[in-house]
Parts: C-alpha cells; sequence; structure tokens
C-alpha cells in the first residue's frame, strides 16, 4: 500500500503531456485520500475489533451480538511481545478436581492486579483514583458484560455490599476483616452506573492488595445470577422449590453453593475470565472455553483469548511429572519440582516440548523456624538468645547444600527478599549466612553452652543434652536431604538435630500450642514485594508464622487469645509495621521496609538455606508468548496469571499435526 | 439345608452393624473433623478463613453434635437407602460413587479372571509335575510377582508401556475420551490401558492361588481312590479332571467372598499410583479429608459385599461339597 504513492509520481513528472494534468490530479486526490484514510486508521484501529473464527457462525446466525457489541466501549489492551493467532487447545494437568480454582489463578482477571514488575495497575476496571491511602474511586468500563451477555456495572457492586456482604443470613460474621479498618465499615458509594467508591476515615493500605491477590477479594457478584437464589429478589416459593431440589437446608446455603467465584465449579456461574468452565463437576476432566464477552484485546484490536479451549485433566499428583515427560501437556508448571528436571529434560525430543527454568519466588527453599513461644522454659530461653540462632545460621553449610541437592543453581542466602524485589540489598541476604563453624562455635561458648558431655555434644544449663528435634509435615523428601546435611554440619557445633516428620494438621497444632521447639517448612511466601507491599510476614501477625505463633496469634485475634509480643525487638518490628501503615510517601515506606529487613536478617528469626530455586516450566515448542525466564509465585504473581495466559498462542500448523500424530 | 441358610442370613445384620460402628468410630478418631482438615489446608495454602464462618458451617452439617447423635443420624439413613453427603464433592454420595463404580467393576472382574485364567493351568500343572522344572520356574515367578511392590510394578509396567506402545499414561483411558459417550474406539483405548492395572493387581492374587491349587491337588493325588483309578485303566486326563480337581477346585470358591472386595479396595495403592478413575483413590482422598459420609457410606456398601459375597460363596460351595452340605451330621 505505502509503494503507491511512489508508484504514482512518474504520472506527477513535468515531462508529462499537458492534456495527462487531470490525470494526474485525479490521481493525486486519490492518494491523499488514501493516505487521509491510512492515518486515521492507524489512529483508530482500536475501534474494528475482530474476533475469534470460532464464533462466526453463531455471529453470523444471530446467536452472538457482533464483536463490537460484545467489548467494552474500552478495552483493556494487552501487552504483548509478538502478536499471535486464533485457535487451538491447551491440555494441562491438575492433581484434584477442587482446582478448577486455578483457572481463576491463571485468568488473573481482577479489578485491580499486578502487572509483570508487581506493581498495580488496573485491570477489569478502566482507572482507578486513591485518595490519601483511604478513598478509592474506581471507574468501570462502559458496555463491559459477563459471559453470558449482561451488563457488568456498578449494581453488580452494589449487590454484593448490600446483599451479601452486609446480609445477616448471607455473612452471619459481617463483611470481610480487609474491609474493616480498626472495626470500621467502608462507606460504599455509587455516584453513576461505573462508578465504585470506597472510603474509610483511616488509610487501608491491604486494600488493592487484597483486590489484586492470587485468591482475590470480589467486591462484585454476578447479580442478575445470584439474584434468582436471594430471599430478597427471588419468588419465595420458586427459591423453596429450588433449595429443596438442591437438598439444601436453607436459601442461604443454596446461595453459597451458587456463589463461588473463586472455587469455579459452576458452569451456570457467569464470569469475567477468558475461558468459562462447559464441565459440570464430578469429572476427571474439566474443559473451559473461550468467553465470548471479555474484556481484552491485543494490540490490533483482535479479541483475547487467542487460545479456543482449556482443559484441566484430573491426575493424581505423583503422575503428573510422568505424564509430562510423555509429552501429554501443553503448558505445565504446577506439580512440577526441581528434582524432575533432568527427567523431563530427557525427554524433550521424544515429547516435543521444552523445559524452561522459572525462578521460585519463595524467600527460602527450605527454612528453619526456632519456636520463640515454646513451652519448654530451657529452650525458649535459649532460642531467643540472638546468638544460638546466629550461630545455628553460621552452621550451615549452603554451598554444600546448593551444589549437592540443587546442582549449584539455587541462590545461597538467608530468609529474605530476592534480588528481583526493588527492596533487595545483598547484606541482607548475606547476614550470618556464611559458613563459619569457628565463629558459631564462639558464640555458642559466649552464651555460656560452653560445656560438653563426652560425645562432644554440648549442654544446656539444666542438664541435658542439646538435642534439637526438627519437626516436618512429612511432605517434601526435599527437606529431609536439606535436614540431612545440616545434621552434619551442626554436628560439628556440638548440636544435634533429629528429624520428626509428621502430619501437616497435628505439625501445625503442635507449633501453634508451643510443643515443638523448632519446624522446617518453606520460607518467605512473597519473596518479590515492593515498598506498597505491607511488611506483614516481617512483624508477629499471624499464627501461620512458625516462628512466633502465640505473638501472631495475640495480633490476629485482636488479644483475645496468645501471648502479647515480650521481646523488646518483636515489639518494634510491630511498631514498624504500624508506621508503615500510617506512612504517607513512598520514600518514607521504603525506608521502613529496609528497617524491617536489616531488622529480620540480623536477628535471624528464620534460619534461611538457599532459595531462587529454579522452577521447571514445560511448554509444547508450538506455545508462544510465554516468557523464558520469569519469576514463578504464589501471591503475588499467581504462577502464570501475571504473564497473562490470555495472551499465550498456539502455532496452529504445529498443533494439526500434533493432533494427527 | 434352609435352617443353615437363614441362621447365616440372620447373622449378616448383627455382623454390618458391628462393622458400622467401627467403620464410624475409627473415621471419628483422628482429631478435628472435615472442616478443621478443609481450614488448614486453607491456612496452609495462604487463604484467610474466618472461624466464625467455620463454626457456622460446622452447625449446618451437624458436626458439632455428639459421637453417638452423628452415628445415628448416619445409620439411620443408611437403612433407608440415603448415602449421604459428601463435604468434599459438595454432591449426595451416590452421584460420587456413581461413575466410578462401573470401572471399578470392569477392573475387578477382569482382575479376577486374570487370577483364575493364569492360577488354574500353572496350579494344576505344578501339583501334575510336581518337583519338575516347569514347577520351580513357574514358582519363582509367582513369587516374584508376590514379592515385588505392586506399585514399583506399576510403574515399571506403565513406563515400558508408554514407551514401547504409546499408551498414555495412567488413566483407563485415553485423556480424549474421558466424557466421551461409549464407542469402540472408547472400549479399546479401555482394553490398552486396562492390562497394565489387571496385571499388577493380579500378579500378587496368582501366587498365592496357585499354592493353593497346588497344595490341594497334591493332597488329592496321593489319596487311594486316584491310585484304584489308575490301576483300573483310567486315562490320566480323566482321572485328572473328574474327582480331584473337583475337590481341588475348593479355594477358588470359596475365595469369591474374599477376593472382590479385595480387589475393590485393596487395590487402591495401585489405583492411586495409576490413577484409575476407580472408587479407590476417592476412597482414600475421603479418608484423608475425612469426608465422613462419603467415606462411611462407601466402606459399609464393601462391608455388605464382602459379607453378601461371603454368604454367595459359602452358599456355591454347599452346591458343589456334599461334605459341607451334610456337615455335622456326616460326622456323627
Amino acid at each position: 500500500m505505502r509503494s503507491m504513492p511512489i508508484s504514482l509520481i512518474p504520472f506527477c513528472s513535468p515531462t508529462l503531456r499537458p492534456r495527462s494534468r487531470p490525470i494526474a490530479r485525479a490521481s493525486l486526490t486519490f492518494v491523499a485520500a488514501l493516505l487521509a484514510g491510512l492515518i486515521q486508521s492507524g489512529t483508530s484501529s482500536a475501534q474494528s475489533y475482530s474476533d475469534a473464527p470460532m464464533f462466526a457462525d453463531k455471529v453470523a446466525s444471530g446467536d452472538l451480538p457482533p464483536v463490537s457489541q460484545r467489548l467494552p466501549e474500552h478495552p483493556a489492551i494487552a501487552d504483548m511481545s509478538e502478536a499471535g493467532r486464533y485457535g487451538g487447545e491447551l491440555d494441562m494437568l491438575m492433581a484434584s478436581a477442587k482446582d478448577t480454582r486455578m483457572m481463576v489463578v491463571y485468568s488473573y482477571a481482577r479489578l485491580v492486579g499486578y502487572d509483570r514488575d508487581f506493581k498495580i495497575v488496573a485491570d477489569i476496571c478502566e482507572s482507578y483514583d486513591v485518595e490519601d491511602g483511604r478513598i478509592f474511586t474506581f471507574h468501570l468500563r462502559k458496555g463491559m458484560r459477563w459471559s453470558d451477555g449482561k451488563p457488568f456495572d456498578a449494581e453488580d457492586f452494589r449487590y454484593y455490599w448490600e446483599d451479601v456482604a452486609n446480609n445477616h443470613d448471607l455473612s452471619p460474621t459481617g463483611p470481610p476483616s480487609v474491609l474493616m479498618v480498626d472495626g470500621e465499615a467502608p462507606k460504599v458509594e455509587f455516584p453513576d452506573k461505573y462508578t465504585v467508591r470506597y472510603s474509610w476515615s483511616k488509610p487501608n493500605a491491604d486494600f488493592l492488595p487484597a483486590l489484586a491477590g492470587t485468591t482475590p477479594l470480589y467486591i462484585y457478584r454476578p447479580s442478575h445470577y445470584l439474584k434468582k437464589f436471594h430471599a430478597k429478589y427471588a419468588n419465595a416459593d420458586e427459591l423453596a422449590e429450588k433449595v429443596k431440589e438442591a437438598e439444601q437446608p436453607s436459601w442461604a446455603a443454596l446461595h453459597n453453593r451458587r456463589d463461588n467465584m473463586y472455587k469455579n465449579d459452576n458452569p451456570k456461574q457467569p464470569t469475567l475470565d477468558p475461558w468459562m468452565l462447559m464441565t459440570k463437576p464430578p469429572s476427571d476432566r474439566f474443559v473451559f472455553e473461550r468467553n465470548p464477552f471479555y474484556y481484552r484485546v491485543d494490540p490490533r484490536g483482535r479479541q483475547l483469548p487467542y487460545i479456543d479451549r482449556v482443559v484441566f485433566d484430573i491426575v493424581d499428583s505423583k503422575l503428573i511429572p510422568a505424564k509430562v515427560g510423555a509429552g501429554e501437556v501443553t503448558l505445565q508448571a504446577r506439580n512440577l519440582r526441581f528434582d524432575n528436571y533432568t527427567f523431563l529434560k530427557d525427554g524433550e525430543t521424544r515429547g516435543d516440548y521444552r523445559v524452561r527454568l522459572w525462578t521460585s519466588g519463595s524467600g527460602s527453599q527450605v527454612a528453619l523456624y526456632p519456636n520463640l513461644n515454646t513451652n519448654d522454659e530451657v529452650w525458649r530461653k535459649i532460642l531467643r538468645d540472638v546468638r544460638f540462632r546466629r550461630a545455628l545460621s553460621l552452621g550451615i553449610d549452603r554451598h554444600e547444600i546448593n551444589q549437592v541437592i540443587y546442582y549449584g543453581l539455587a541462590h545461597e542466602s538467608g530468609n529474605t527478599v530476592l534480588p528481583q524485589s526493588p527492596l533487595f540489598d545483598a547484606g541482607y541476604a548475606n547476614a550470618w549466612a556464611g559458613f563459619d563453624i569457628d565463629q558459631a562455635n564462639r558464640l555458642l561458648d559466649e552464651m555460656g553452652l560452653d560445656k560438653r558431655d563426652d560425645a562432644g555434644i554440648r549442654l544446656l544449663p539444666d542438664g541435658r543434652t542439646a538435642d534439637i528435634l526438627v519437626e516436618s509435615a512429612g511432605e517434601s523428601t526435599e527437606e529431609s536431604d536439606v535436614l540431612e546435611l545440616i545434621r552434619d554440619s551442626w554436628a560439628q557445633l556440638g548440636i544435634r538435630l533429629y528429624v520428626k516428620p509428621s502430619q501437616r494438621e497435628v505439625f501445625r497444632n503442635r507449633i501453634f500450642a508451643g510443643d515443638s521447639v523448632m519446624a522446617v517448612w518453606t520460607g518467605l511466601d512473597d519473596g518479590i514485594p515492593t515498598a506498597e507491599t505491607a511488611p506483614v510476614e516481617f512483624a508477629p501477625t499471624s499464627q501461620q508464622q512458625l516462628q512466633w505463633p502465640k505473638w501472631g496469634q495475640y495480633r490476629e485475634t485482636m488479644g483475645e487469645s496468645g501471648t502479647a509480643a515480650d521481646m523488646p525487638v518483636a515489639a518494634q518490628l510491630l511498631d514498624l509495621l504500624q508506621q508503615w501503615r500510617d506512612a504517607e510517601t513512598d520514600e518514607t515506606r521504603t525506608a521502613i521496609w529496609q528497617q524491617m529487613l536489616r531488622i529480620y536478617s540480623d536477628q535471624v528469626f528464620v534460619i534461611g538455606t538457599v532459595n531462587s530455586v529454579p522452577q521447571p516450566v514445560v511448554a509444547k515448542d508450538f506455545l508462544h508468548n510465554l516468557p523464558e525466564t520469569a519469576v514463578y509465585n504464589w501471591e503475588p504473581g499467581a504462577q502464570f496469571g501475571v504473564y497473562k495466559p490470555d495472551t499465550f498462542w498456539l502455532d496452529e500448523s504445529a498443533t494439526a499435526t500434533a493432533a494427527t500424530n | 439345608m434352609f435352617t443353615y441358610l437363614l441362621r447365616r442370613l440372620i447373622v449378616m445384620v448383627p455382623t454390618l452393624l458391628v462393622i458400622s460402628f467401627l467403620v464410624f468410630a475409627i473415621i471419628q478418631a483422628p482429631p478435628g473433623d472435615y472442616l478443621s482438615t478443609y481450614m488448614a489446608e486453607l491456612q496452609s495454602q495462604g487463604e484467610a478463613v474466618d472461624q466464625a464462618k467455620i463454626d457456622f458451617l460446622r452447625h449446618q452439617y451437624g458436626l458439632d453434635r455428639s459421637f453417638l447423635e452423628q452415628y445415628a443420624v448416619w445409620v439411620g439413613n443408611l437403612v433407608q437407602g440415603d448415602l449421604g453427603y459428601s463435604f468434599e464433592y459438595g454432591l449426595p454420595v451416590n452421584q460420587v460413587v456413581g461413575d466410578r463404580l462401573a470401572l471399578t467393576i470392569v477392573v475387578s472382574v477382569a482382575t479376577i479372571a486374570f487370577i483364575w485364567l493364569v492360577s488354574f493351568p500353572i496350579g494344576i500343572y505344578s501339583a501334575v509335575r510336581q518337583y519338575s522344572v516347569g514347577d520351580y520356574a513357574l514358582t519363582f515367578l509367582g513369587f516374584l510377582g508376590l514379592a515385588t511392590p505392586s506399585f514399583l510394578l506399576a510403574l515399571v509396567l506403565l513406563y515400558f508401556a508408554n514407551v514401547k506402545f504409546g499408551i498414555s499414561i495412567g488413566g483407563l483411558m485415553d485423556p480424549s475420551f474421558a466424557d466421551a459417550p461409549w464407542s469402540w474406539a472408547k472400549a479399546r483405548s479401555v482394553l490398552a490401558h486396562l492390562w497394565v492395572p489387571v496385571i499388577v493387581i493380579g500378579t500378587s492374587g496368582t501366587a498365592g492361588m496357585i499354592r493353593r491349587l497346588r497344595a490341594n491337588l497334591l493332597d488329592e493325588l496321593q489319596k487311594q481312590y486316584v491310585v484304584t483309578g489308575r490301576a483300573k485303566g483310567l486315562s490320566p486326563a480323566k482321572l485328572l479332571w473328574k474327582y480331584p480337581l473337583r475337590m481341588a477346585l475348593n479355594p477358588f470358591i470359596a475365595d469369591i467372598g474374599g477376593l472382590l472386595p479385595e480387589v475393590v479396595s485393596g487395590a487402591v495403592i495401585v489405583s492411586v499410583v495409576l490413577s484409575l478413575p476407580t472408587t479407590g483413590p476417592m476412597l482414600l482422598d475421603a479418608l484423608r479429608s475425612q469426608d465422613m459420609y462419603l467415606a462411611g457410606s462407601f466402606l459399609m456398601f464393601l462391608a455388605l459385599l464382602t459379607v453378601v459375597g461371603m454368604f454367595l460363596s459359602d452358599l456355591a460351595l454347599a452346591v458343589l461339597d456334599p461334605r459341607i452340605r451334610l456337615g455335622a451330621a456326616a460326622t456323627k
């Protein structure tokens, strides 16, 4: 097209005979019109949308409105490296039928979401404003619809707030705790059909991260669908019929059964995800088909997702690596562990796939948690002495662990944030993380544990030998392997390590009750925080934090159970957390984060071993737009979510040959 | 005969009652209940759980009632044919179990057929050609099958089947047929996948059967009437088939009662390893999450199968073996 004006230039040459000038003028105007048309279409290319061939028949017959009416007025435009093609089926394996929720996780369609740099951006909403950190206004997309074609607007938010969260039958405990700031409920307003406003009198720093979460806080519902099951809107007799038919005890139970956006097990429930569930549970195979009303388009105006269908096959988790190695999936990362890497790499040619290694986002792959709330008085005193924790940390040969178990591909570090986080500092990673037996022994002697028995094991003040019983949930052979290596190096410190494998629930209950001295588990859940992330993992805020369960419980239950943090350092961390919540600027927040990270690493509350362990991600050769390297993390990150699977595409010709094989 | 049958039928009822109590007690034995397991699972995944909501659900599901009350409710429902409600799946139990039962029966029947077909000729051969090379070799193979852990054998055969025959790993059919209606292609796929679980589950069963048949037949072959028959000129084949074998068939018939429930539930480990869509993995999951009604009702179903199976095999044995039929009267 662009070459045409050039080819017309000979006609405009001055050597033309006079009678061809009208022709020249006409062709010039024609060219000008063409150029104008090109320029115009260039700027408004977003206005001409196209959709998948899959819908061509339905649109032609009138079953589905044309794509321009199915998309919102201003659809979200996806950012991508290569524009893709429509078509194909993505096969994945899941370990349990409950994993239909993984579609919600991978789709990662959120009101606001994290982008690839883990900053929060608008996603479902067109834009949002935050005032003083306490007034949040969301501007929805005009014309956006649910997967069944019904409009998505402020009514869905109003239904949630007034008729679900504040309805005594549906939510007997009231709205979710993340919406309550110091017990104050938000003021929820709907200035117009496409605007929603949540406001509090104090800042709520957890609100946006909760909305962007992997297991999100939903402040909207498909009201047109759920009103059928709500006593306020449905015909009383019809509702009673439905309740009886579904064998539920009450209308509230029926409503709760049907209203499960995260669990995603109801094919009739409308959704905003790129693929909607078509199979009714129970089943061993769940098929998800493209959502005709999905709100995102690619830069060329083609409605996403590219892939027509996603299939989850439910298989026992232990068989998943074997099946992946045989080439039976299109994309898989879940249930694949690093120790499967060699097997998967071996099957690459036979299975037509490639194994990428992403980085795990955990703060530490295997971490030891000395229980600062243990009931054993002698051990409690010893564990609370920072020199003991530092000595234990110095007594771990992380280099050996890295080489032996992770082929040297992991990163030796304490339990702290990863290099991918803007808050990272090598000082935190290396604090007390070297391998120095002499210094460790010196610290222990300094502490007063200098007496040893005949076998060279140190004696505690009350005469017992220093035998640490590390409890584990018994789920990971990796943990046992690492602990064996640690046992050998701690023997040089005169400390004996015993491992007690248990069962997850028993393991947790013992820690919460203070019956255990030390536990082994994975490190930080979020190894890639930013200054905007709440530093809750670095202060005693939850019972689930295995190093200080009772202090965490005290905070969680607002003082009703557990014990108040009675170590000055822990109290200081709580104080800093509060300061972060009250902080107004990014600089203050970053400074507080740095302080907390420094204290946390220096105090060695959790003894980390290695992090940045590679996570195998298997993808068929014909799958495109999947990043080569990335961080694989649950929260934030939604494993594949932040990389937006709706932009993945399959090379049709390759898929066709694969299908015939 | 009639009183014998009647007595057997009447004894079944208290047996089932005792079994139901034991099943319920053992399922309830671990601390906590379905909701506490569910809560722990959510928490370990980092999802927040409202304690008040859990209490609310506990009351709704009736899990806050006393042990005896819950037991009474459950047994009462069972007797009326209501198997209860599965918390895990959110569906009535019979809907959850329904589909899987058909495939379980296919696998079980195929396995039992395999066990009989394999152990019968081998048992006879071992007895007739006692201490021969063949006898030793076959016995060795049988014991090898018995000694090898079934899951190990399953994994080896699975890998072998995939690499050599291109059969997809695990499951009872190619994944694309999973929800498709029955057709020849689907049936062929099932057959192609069936032989791995059948061989694995069957191998350990055959060893026992072979030895039993061999021992019984050897006993019979020593007896006087066999010598007499041979002296009188009966052909060896007829001599073998008409008399001693009938006696030696006792364990085959007697085992029916025990074999079916054993194959249905005893194949749990292999089913889990091979990811078969049978009742075994479902039972294991239900027990792990303390999904009381699903686990309890299914176990009661197995108990019923066992008891009825025992009864039927005793009946068959009584028909087959006059010694049992005439029972005490004969010894007097």
